[in-house]
C-alpha cells in the first residue's frame, strides 16, 4: 500500500508519458481478482459471462443489471479520481475509450495496478469482439468462447439476416436522444446511435453531419422518417417518452402517423454491451414488418 | 394609449422618427425573408395563390411562422429590457442577465431536464413542464428581487447589482450540481438549452407568451420620460418628481417578467440585450422614448436574422441561436469600445 501511494505521488509530480495505444489491447493480466469497471457495457458483459464476483467497484454508467447498485461507485467515467480508484485496492481497471481524464489514466497506469482500455466499434461484430476482449483480459477465454457460441452468435446471425433484408427495402430512420425545451437532438454519423441504426439495416436520415446535433422541425418533416428510435433511460416512465411521441412535429411524418416509435432502454440501445444485440434484433424485426 | 402615442411623437426628433419608421419596414421585410426560407424547400408565394400542398402549408403555418414570430418577440423583449436596465442602473454594462432572472429560469429548466424523471408525477409530463419550471425559477428570483427593492431608498442601485451577482452565483451552483449528476442524454439537452433555440415551439405554447411580452413592452414604454430624468442622477430625478422606488420596482418587475418568459421558451440567448441598446444609441441618440422603442425593433430584427442563420447555415442540423448572437455581438461590442478609445 505504502509503495503504491508513493508511486502515485511520484507520478502526480513527475508527469509520466505513456502512449494510450499501449493499453488498448486485450492481453491478459496477471491478477484479475479485484476488478474496477468504468463503463456500463463492460459491466453488462461481466454479468453476462457470469464473472461478476470479481468486481469490486463500478462507475455511475454501470446501472444494469439491478444488482450493480450494491457496489461502491467510483464516480463518472470521464471524470475519475486516481486516489479514489486506487483506495479500493483493485488489481485491474477496465474501461472504454471514454474513460478519463487522461491525466488520471496516466496516474493509474504508473502504479502497479493493471489498466486496460477495451476498443469499441459500433457494430454487432464489434460487440462480439468486445466480449472476447474482456474474456482475454480476465483470462477466461474458454468460458467466453462458449458463452458467445451458445448465447450470442445465434442472435447475431439472426440480426445480420434481418438487417440484410431491411437494407434492400431502404427504411428511413432517425434516433432522438433528447427533446426538452429545444429542437430535437438526433444522432448524426460517428455516434453510437448511427451505429445502432446501421446494425438494424436502416438508413439514418441525418447522415449529412457528424455527432449529436439539434435539427430543425422542418428538416424532420422534409426527410420524413419511417421509424423513430427513442432511447429512454427510464422504461417505466413511459410518459416522459409520450412528450416526444405526441409532439405535433411528428404527426406530419410517416413514423408519427403510423405510431412507428421504437422505444428501449438507453443503455440497451446505445451502450454496445450484450443487451444492444438483443435490442437491435428486436428493432430490426419491428422495422422489417 | 392615444395619449401615450402623442407623447411618443412629441419627444422624439425627426431623425429618430425616420429611424423608427425604417426599422419597422426592415422588421417586416426580415420577417418575410425569415418565413420564406428554411430547410423545407417551397415557395411561400404559393400560399397566397392556394397552391401549397397540405404538408407545405402545415410546415409554414404551424412550424415556421410561430418560430419567426417568437424570435421577433423574444429579440424585442431582451433588447428592451437591456435598454431599460442600462437606463435604470446608468451603467452601460447592464443586461437582462444582470439581475439574475435568466439564471433563475436556467436553474428551473435544468431541474426539469435532469430531475423530472425522478421527481414529477406522470401526469405532469407535457411540453409545458420545462417552460413552467423555468418560469417558477425566475418567479423565485423575482420575489427575492421584490424583497430587496422594497427595502432600499433611492440610493440602493449598487446593492441591486450586487444582489444580481449573488443570485447568478447561487443559480450557477445549482446548475453545476445538476450537471454533475446528469447522464449523457440529459447533459446534452442541458448544453443545447443553455445555447438557446427557437425550435420545438408550438402555437399553444407561444401565444400566451407573445401576449404577455407584447403588453409588457407597451406598458414599459410609458416610463421613458422618467428614465430620461433619471440620467441626471437619482437625487436630481427625485427632486424633479420621479418616484424612484416605484420606477425601479416597475422596471425590474417588467424586465423580470419578459426575460423570464423569453428564457423559459428559448433557453439562454446571449449578448442581444447588451449590444442592441448601444447600437441604437449610436445611430439616433439617448432619448429613452426613441431608445426603448427602437431597441425593441432592432432586437426583433437581429433575432429573426440570427434564427434564420441558425436554421439554414448547416441544414438539416441547427446551430444554437445563442452562438450566432454572441458571435455577431461580441466583435461589434469590441469595435464600439475601440471607437470610444479614439474619441
Amino acid at each position: 500500500m505504502g509503495d503504491l501511494l508513493k508511486k502515485t505521488i511520484f507520478h502526480l509530480i513527475f508527469f509520466h508519458s505513456i502512449l494510450f495505444s499501449q493499453v488498448t489491447d486485450c492481453s491478459s493480466v496477471q491478477d484479475p481478482s479485484r476488478i474496477i469497471i468504468a463503463g456500463g457495457s463492460i459491466t453488462e458483459i461481466m454479468y453476462f459471462i457470469e464473472a461478476e464476483e470479481k468486481i469490486i467497484g463500478l462507475d455511475v454508467t454501470s446501472v444494469y443489471p439491478e444488482e450493480t447498485k450494491k457496489f461502491p461507485s467510483i464516480g463518472y467515467v470521464r471524470n475519475l479520481s486516481a486516489e479514489g480508484v486506487l483506495s479500493m485496492m483493485p488489481s485491474l481497471v477496465i474501461g472504454e475509450d471514454d474513460m478519463g481524464p487522461p491525466s488520471v489514466i496516466k496516474q493509474i497506469m504508473a502504479t502497479s495496478v493493471d489498466l486496460r482500455i477495451v476498443p469499441e466499434h459500433h457494430s454487432a461484430d464489434g460487440i462480439v469482439k468486445k466480449i472476447n476482449c474482456v474474456g482475454k483480459i480476465i483470462d477466461e477465454e474458454r468460458l467466453v468462447k462458449r458463452v458467445i457460441r451458445k448465447k450470442i452468435m445465434p442472435s447475431v446471425n439472426q440480426l445480420h439476416k434481418v438487417a440484410d433484408k431491411n437494407k434492400k427495402s431502404d427504411i428511413k430512420v432517425m434516433l432522438i436522444l433528447s427533446m426538452q425545451g429545444t429542437s430535437p437532438i438526433v444522432a448524426g454519423t460517428k455516434t453510437s446511435g448511427h451505429g445502432f441504426i446501421e446494425m438494424i439495416g436502416a438508413k439514418n436520415i441525418f447522415d449529412s453531419f457528424e455527432g449529436w446535433k439539434a435539427v430543425t422541425a422542418e428538416a424532420i418533416i422534409a426527410m420524413d422518417p419511417d421509424y423513430i428510435l427513442i432511447p429512454s433511460r427510464d422504461m417505466h416512465k413511459n410518459s416522459k417518452v409520450a412528450t416526444i411521441t405526441e409532439h405535433p412535429i411528428f404527426a406530419k411524418t410517416t413514423a408519427g402517423r403510423n405510431k412507428n416509435f421504437i422505444i428501449d432502454d438507453g443503455m440497451a440501445m446505445l451502450g454496445f454491451g450484450t443487451r444492444t444485440i438483443f435490442s437491435a434484433l428486436n428493432a430490426a424485426k419491428t422495422i422489417s414488418k | 394609449m392615444l395619449n401615450g402615442l402623442d407623447r411618443f411623437f412629441r419627444y422624439i426628433s425627426l431623425k429618430q422618427l425616420i429611424i423608427f419608421n425604417v426599422l419597422i419596414l426592415v422588421l417586416i421585410l426580415t420577417m418575410i425573408v425569415g418565413i420564406s426560407k428554411g430547410s423545407f424547400d417551397f415557395s411561400v408565394l404559393k400560399y397566397f395563390t392556394g397552391n401549397l400542398t397540405t404538408l407545405e402549408e402545415e410546415v409554414l403555418v404551424n412550424i415556421r411562422f410561430p418560430r419567426v414570430l417568437l424570435a421577433a418577440v423574444v429579440g424585442a423583449a431582451l433588447s428592451m429590457s437591456g435598454a431599460c436596465l442600462q437606463g435604470l442602473f446608468r451603467n452601460p454594462l447592464a443586461d437582462p442577465g444582470l439581475i439574475g432572472v435568466s439564471a433563475g429560469a436556467a436553474l428551473g429548466a435544468a431541474f426539469s431536464i435532469v430531475m423530472s424523471a425522478e421527481f414529477f408525477p406522470d401526469f405532469l409530463f407535457t411540453p409545458y413542464l420545462l417552460p413552467l419550471s423555468a418560469i417558477l425559477g425566475s418567479a423565485f428570483v423575482i420575489s427575492i428581487l421584490f424583497i430587496i427593492t422594497r427595502g432600499f431608498g433611492f440610493e440602493g442601485m449598487t446593492y441591486m447589482l450586487l444582489a444580481g451577482i449573488a443570485i447568478n452565483a447561487l443559480a450557477g451552483v445549482g446548475i453545476g450540481i445538476l450537471t454533475y449528476i446528469s447522464d449523457d442524454a440529459e447533459l446534452r439537452g442541458l448544453t443545447f438549452w443553455t445555447m438557446g433555440s427557437f425550435g420545438g415551439v408550438t402555437w399553444n405554447l407561444i401565444i400566451p407568451a407573445i401576449v404577455i411580452i407584447l403588453s409588457t413592452i407597451v406598458w414599459t414604454l410609458r416610463i421613458s420620460r422618467k428614465l430620461d430624468l433619471l440620467q441626471l442622477g437619482e437625487p436630481e430625478a427625485y427632486r424633479l418628481g420621479v418616484d424612484i422606488k416605484k420606477l425601479r420596482f416597475d422596471i425590474i418587475m417588467s424586465s423580470a417578467i419578459i426575460v423570464g418568459i423569453s428564457v423559459s421558451l428559448t433557453g439562454m440567448i446571449g449578448f442581444v440585450g447588451l449590444v442592441v441598446p448601444h447600437l441604437v444609441r449610436l445611430f439616433g441618440g439617448v432619448n429613452h422614448h426613441y431608445l426603448l422603442a427602437c431597441s425593441a425593433l432592432t432586437g426583433a430584427i437581429l433575432m429573426v436574422n440570427a434564427d434564420l442563420l441558425s436554421r439554414i447555415l448547416i441544414q438539416p442540423a441547427e446551430l444554437p441561436v445563442g452562438l450566432i448572437t454572441s458571435a455577431i455581438g461580441s466583435p461589434f461590442f469590441l469595435w464600439l469600445i475601440f471607437r470610444m478609445r479614439k474619441k
